[in-house]
């Protein structure tokens, strides 16, 4: 832990931003931008981050950033890159910066596009599971269950969290990753892994949102961590769309993910029928995942 | 010179290789699909010297053309019909961010139901989101008005249309004088406009504002807009010079002694340049920049010259409205103390203007028979 | 709101002025509060030393900040990291992962660096009032340092040519080096601190003389009266008290002590006096008697156990019964079983048992020499601490009866009320009230040699030991870092609590109105 003064200029957000108390998006960005570095372009699109970072004539971040409409990310992106290596500027960091709604849903087919040219940018999805800057609706990265503004009580998310994982990985990108922000050190590491490698590289961050989950904007952290530790959100990598790795981390007990839903008012009154699919959702993941990585360690020691 | 016979499409893939562009973003439409293929050609002959990008949408083909300006690159995409009518929102955008993005708009019908022909509509129902409108009558006007329109809106910093009929003029040939790549430097460089994202320095480039701002912004985009009319001027000066042709806002036949004139933009108004010898003394309004609206200089010219009728050929209809050109034009001569009386031909759905149909528009208004909304196959 | 961005540029919304000029610390209506809790090691302390505060100070090497916290309640951390039997590290939380922290070995690093830094005490004229101290073990010189500081003259009458008290004179060298004592005297010296040596009370002066010359008076003469064992043969050669011995080893003036050697007694002075004859030349074995068990024994466990790894040959539940005496000289010792029951000592008449022996030493405890006292006309004046007044007997204790002494003495004189004792926890923080998945992975490291990478390893306990995780899991940057140290920025903190929950140390509350 290093302890000069200089901290607080190596950070790329400047205090004084309007998320709300405890935001897991305003931590995600925080570590991320940290880690590329000042040389950095960011496309932002629409989602929280569109006034955290805001009102002209202040800026939150320290380096460019080009707000541009919800279902662009992927597409303004990947135009970005190729205006700033027109004009010669090879070494600015291009970073796609989205929601889950402008990842998952309307910025799907964009994202999806990039994916495919391979366009040389860093994708990150900053994920509260809802779209919260509009007060909270359901995404299709709403968690099943979960109750929300267009799902409210006694209605409820039906259908699974699209695994997005999966669908990047099926593009064959050179890397993806998820992270969420009570491993900041994790986060970092693959920011930087990703910033090293050329072509379409993925992170998936999740973020707990207070407001949005029901929380105590004190527990944001805590939250994060028990994702991990409860096997609801695995840290893993993927490159090349065929080499799956499991980031262990010590302490995955499946009997936490009922502590994890119990804190969120997102969760309340949940039965034990929607309990008990919400744990085999997290079991069949789990095992996808490790036979993806058992598959992985036996293709590379074949060669 | 030298001549290429070419058509309408290839023409706008030339002017785009000529002029430089660092990055064109390609999606396929009928009728612009050859101007992306044209331009592929061009990659795989090593000429273009861009970045070709086959994007997945029209709307990401948009985007990915505002991405790249605000880097400070030159750009390029064309589209038709549905295209335009899915990046609407991105138009939009496009304008408000201010920057100099060139996109070709061959006219097509917007479904439903499916339907290939040329009406403008496509273009005219974005007459509001704040990109200049120029419409070309011919493959060499489309050619011209291409490399013109990255002067315009480098200039101005503002987003410009080129729009011209799909298959009349997208897919028919001709003679087109194409000049050489140093000739055409001679008139616009390489892209030298302020990049909007620069490195290494703190920019929240179209953060929210409030209202108020809004209102300033929409103020200055206004503004400078108007400044077009001064500008075409002096651009096509300085094209006249080098290339020994020009055009105006507007270009005008208007014999002595004329009571009414034909107002058109597009293939009709080649149409009508063509009859004029047979509609004698019925004159011509050619209307090449549709935005800004040159009210201005057609006001005068109705004046100057004492028109009392105007037929204004509308290959386009707002359904509940009418005819687009007709509309902006009777608003445009709203202030005018003697205001013409103004004939609205509907030729939407592309409907082929021939001697004979504009013969009978022609009767009827000099007959005083005609309705002030003509449909084109019912006005016999 | 005035376009300023926007005039020079061709018209599109753009900011390039920094947020932070919107101090959102106006928006938060609690707020996190920095404490300073209870640790184990700090409660177990007999001088209540905010132990987690300095070992943060020696982590950020910062020496100067961590000798200031450690002197207001210890100003001898050479003394203390020797002979101080460390109750601090019984219960520090660190044992759960790897190693308790050497605290012991971090107070010598700190006298070690306040010898390199000395520079002598900057005494303001004219002093505040004069204090007489009698008695120059840590009591006396706890007293006399703390009123020095605080402008006080002070003079300090000594018994003995030596100044150190049991330090001095009945701490074995093997455990306590010479210089050490030496050392510390010399620096009160420097401070303006006199000394009179070889002035007893009671033989060279009285009270009544120190009455008039000065304001108040601080008896700590100790208790060097050894108890006797109450046997037959107690009076022959070849037996002594164990403080006369260990002085006498310490001034390498021993004499006639040799053969096998026995030891009655079960307190530290008895453990010293075992492992200081086995080092002697002409001693061939060491034999302790204790009459109750081991564990009841009242030394320090790990003497013991170095004691009997050094060769002492240890026999509980041994009562001594009768010296057997040769010529004069004593030649053997007899004993009975016996044992505790109900807090009664047992004596069972017919086990016994009989040892052959050179020397005996009795270690049965001393009692202080009240007949030197006098008569004390006015009692409010003079103040007693150390072990003349009793309570545990060690070296902490006794200076921090000299430091409340000074306190009190201030308070009296100054008539201010002495300062409140910080308010905090009367519960210690527990092992599983810590958020260690906050700090990250702790590598079991166990002990480290560096200082400061030894002091890295506390885990605070209640205290900021400047980890940084508040830092790093703030979303407002609402934390200011300076030297190594961490404060919360209260113009930018919403008051979300997120370093109130992650802090593993448990260092922050949320104080003031509603929580979300």
């Amino acid at each position: 832990m290093k302890q000069e003064e200089k901290l607080l200029q190596e950070e790329m957000i400047c205090q004084g931003h309007s998320a709300c108390p405890g935001c897991g998006a305003a931590l995600a960005v925080r570590y991320l931008t940290r880690a590329i570095g000042p040389n950095l372009a960011i496309a932002l699109t629409a989602s929280c981050w569109s006034i955290i970072a805001a009102s002209p004539p202040l800026a939150t971040l320290k380096c460019p950033v080009l707000h541009c409409p919800f279902p662009s990310a992927g597409a303004v992106g990947s135009g970005l890159r190729h205006g700033l290596n027109a004009r010669g500027m090879y070494d600015t960091t291009v970073v796609i910066l989205a929601g889950d709604g402008g990842t998952f849903d309307i910025g799907l087919q964009a994202m999806s596009g990039a994916a495919q040219r391979n366009e040389d940018v860093i994708f990150v999805c900053y994920d509260n599971e809802a779209y919260m800057n509009t007060g909270m609706q359901t995404s299709s990265a709403t968690p099943f269950g979960a109750r929300t503004n267009t799902a409210p009580y006694p209605l409820f998310k039906v259908g699974q969290k699209k695994d997005i994982m999966q669908i990047m990985a099926s593009h064959g990108i050179p890397y993806a990753a998820t992270a969420t922000v009570a491993y900041p050190g994790d986060l970092e590491q693959k920011i930087r892994t990703a910033r090293d490698i050329r072509g379409f590289r993925f992170i998936h961050i999740l973020c707990p949102c207070p407001p949005g989950w029901g929380t105590e904007a004190a527990d944001t952290i805590l939250l994060s961590r028990l994702a991990v530790t409860s096997g609801a959100f695995p840290l893993y990598e993927v490159r090349d769309g065929c080499r799956w790795k499991l980031n262990r981390i010590e302490g995955i007990k499946k009997s936490l993910l009922k502590d994890y839903l119990i804190r969120q008012r997102r969760f309340k009154d949940i039965d034990r029928d929607r309990l008990r699919i919400l744990q085999e959702e997290v079991d069949r993941d789990w095992e996808f995942l490790i036979e993806k990585e058992r598959l992985s360690d036996r293709d590379d020691h074949q060669d | 010179m030298s001549y290429e016979f070419i058509s309408g499409s290839q023409a706008a893939a030339l002017a785009v290789q000529r002029v430089g562009v660092d990055l064109v973003a390609a999606y396929p439409i009928t009728p612009q699909t050859a101007i992306v293929e044209t331009l592929a050609s061009f990659d795989a002959l090593g000429s273009l010297g861009a970045d070709f990008v086959s994007v997945e949408s029209e709307y990401s083909a948009l985007a990915c053309c505002n991405g790249a300006a605000a880097a400070g690159a030159r750009v390029f995409t064309a589209t038709a019909s549905h295209g335009l009518a899915y990046m609407h929102e991105m138009i939009h955008w496009c304008s408000g961010a201010r920057l100099p993005i060139v996109m070709v708009n061959v006219n097509r019908c917007i479904g439903a139901p499916w339907c290939l022909d040329p009406d403008q509509g496509d273009s005219l129902s974005q007459r509001d989101t704040g990109w200049m409108q120029l419409y070309c009558s011919g493959a060499q006007e489309v050619f011209d008005t291409v490399l013109q329109a990255y002067r315009l809106s480098e200039e101005l910093l503002l987003p410009c249309m080129v729009v011209f009929d799909g298959f009349y003029i997208s897919h028919t040939y001709e003679a087109v004088d194409v000049p050489d790549p140093e000739k055409v430097r001679e008139f616009i460089g390489p892209p030298a406009f302020e990049a909007q994202v620069r490195a290494l320095t703190q920019l929240n480039i179209h953060g929210i504002v409030s209202g108020e701002q809004y209102h300033e912004l929409v103020r200055r985009r206004h503004l400078a807009m108007m400044q077009a009319f001064g500008e075409f001027e002096t651009i096509n000066e300085h094209f006249n010079d080098l290339f020994g042709r020009c055009y105006g806002v507007i270009d005008a036949y208007i014999p002595a002694g004329a009571d009414t004139v034909v107002l058109a933009a597009g293939a009709v108004a080649e149409t009508v340049n063509w009859l004029l010898p047979v509609i004698e003394p019925v004159g011509l309004i050619k209307l090449k920049m549709f935005r800004p609206f040159p009210a201005v200089e057609i006001c005068s010219l109705l004046e100057d010259n004492n028109i009392g009728k105007v037929i204004v050929i509308d290959r386009n209809c707002s359904v509940g409205a009418g005819g687009i050109f007709a509309r902006e034009l009777k608003a445009g001569l709203y202030n005018m103390k003697k205001k013409p009386e103004i004939y609205d031909l509907i030729l939407a759905g592309g409907i082929d203007l021939d001697e004979k149909l504009l013969a009978v528009m022609l009767e009827k208004v000099a007959t005083g028979k005609a309705d002030h909304l003509e449909w084109g196959r019912w006005i016999y | 709101m005035t376009l300023i961005s926007i005039n020079n540029t061709p018209g599109y919304s753009c900011g390039s002025e920094a947020v932070s000029v919107i101090k959102t610390g106006e928006w938060r209506f609690v707020t996190p509060v920095k404490i300073d809790g209870l640790s184990p090691c700090r409660q177990d302390c007999p001088l209540g030393s905010s132990i987690p505060n300095w070992l943060d100070a020696v982590k950020r090497d910062d020496w100067a900040g961590a000798w200031e916290i450690l002197s207001k309640t210890n100003p001898f951390p050479a003394l203390t990291g020797h002979v101080c039997f460390n109750p601090c590290t019984i219960n520090c939380n660190r044992r759960q992962i790897d190693q308790e922290i050497d605290i012991p070995g971090l107070e010598k690093a700190i006298g070690r660096w306040r010898e390199k830094n000395y520079r002598p005490l900057n005494k303001k004229k004219p002093a505040r009032g004069k204090v007489a101290v009698v008695g120059a073990g840590p009591a006396g010189l706890s007293c006399a340092y703390y009123l020095n500081k605080a402008g006080y003259e002070l003079t300090v009458y000594e018994k003995s040519a030596s100044i150190g008290g049991v330090p001095a004179l009945g701490i074995p060298r093997y455990r306590l080096p010479e210089e050490v004592v030496r050392r510390e005297a010399e620096m009160l010296r420097e401070d303006g601190v006199s000394f009179v040596l070889n002035s007893a009370l009671g033989r060279d002066f009285t009270l009544e003389d120190l009455y008039g010359v000065h304001d108040r008076i601080f008896l700590a003469i100790g208790a060097w009266v050894p108890r006797k064992a109450q046997i037959p043969g107690e009076e022959a050669d070849g037996v002594r008290a164990a403080l006369e011995f260990l002085e006498n080893c310490n001034r390498n003036a021993v004499k006639n002590v040799k053969g096998m050697v026995v030891v009655i007694g079960g307190g530290n002075a008895a453990i010293d006096s075992a492992r200081s004859a086995l080092r002697l030349p002409d001693v061939s074995g060491v034999t302790l008697l204790y009459r109750r068990s081991r564990e009841e024994m009242p030394a320090d466990q790990r003497e013991v156990a170095a004691a009997e790894e050094e060769g002492v040959n240890l026999i509980f539940n041994a009562a001594p019964r009768e010296i057997k005496v040769n010529e004069g000289r004593a030649c053997s010792i007899d004993f009975n079983h016996s044992r505790s029951a109900a807090g009664e000592l047992v004596v069972d008449p017919k086990q016994k048992g009989s040892l052959e022996c050179d020397t005996i030493i009795t270690a049965l405890g001393h009692e202080p020499d009240y007949t030197a006292l006098g008569v004390m006309k006015t009692p409010g004046v003079v103040l007693a601490g150390g072990d003349l007044t009793g309570g545990p007997a060690n070296v902490p204790e006794a200076i921090r009866t000299g430091r409340v002494a000074a306190e009190a003495i201030i308070g009296q004189l100054e008539g201010v009320s002495g300062q409140d004792p910080e308010k905090i926890s009367n519960k210690a923080v527990t092992f599983e009230q810590l958020n260690l998945a906050a700090a990250g992975v702790l590598q079991k490291c166990g002990r480290q040699e560096d200082p400061r990478q030894e002091a890295e390893r506390c885990l605070g306990c209640g205290s900021c030991n400047s980890c940084g995780v508040c830092y790093t899991f703030c979303p407002d940057l609402a934390v200011n870092t300076m030297n190594g140290r961490f404060e919360l920025n209260l113009d930018y903190c919403k008051g979300c609590g997120i370093c109130v929950t992650e802090c593993p140390a448990r260092a922050l509350l949320m104080e003031g109105g509603r929580r979300w």
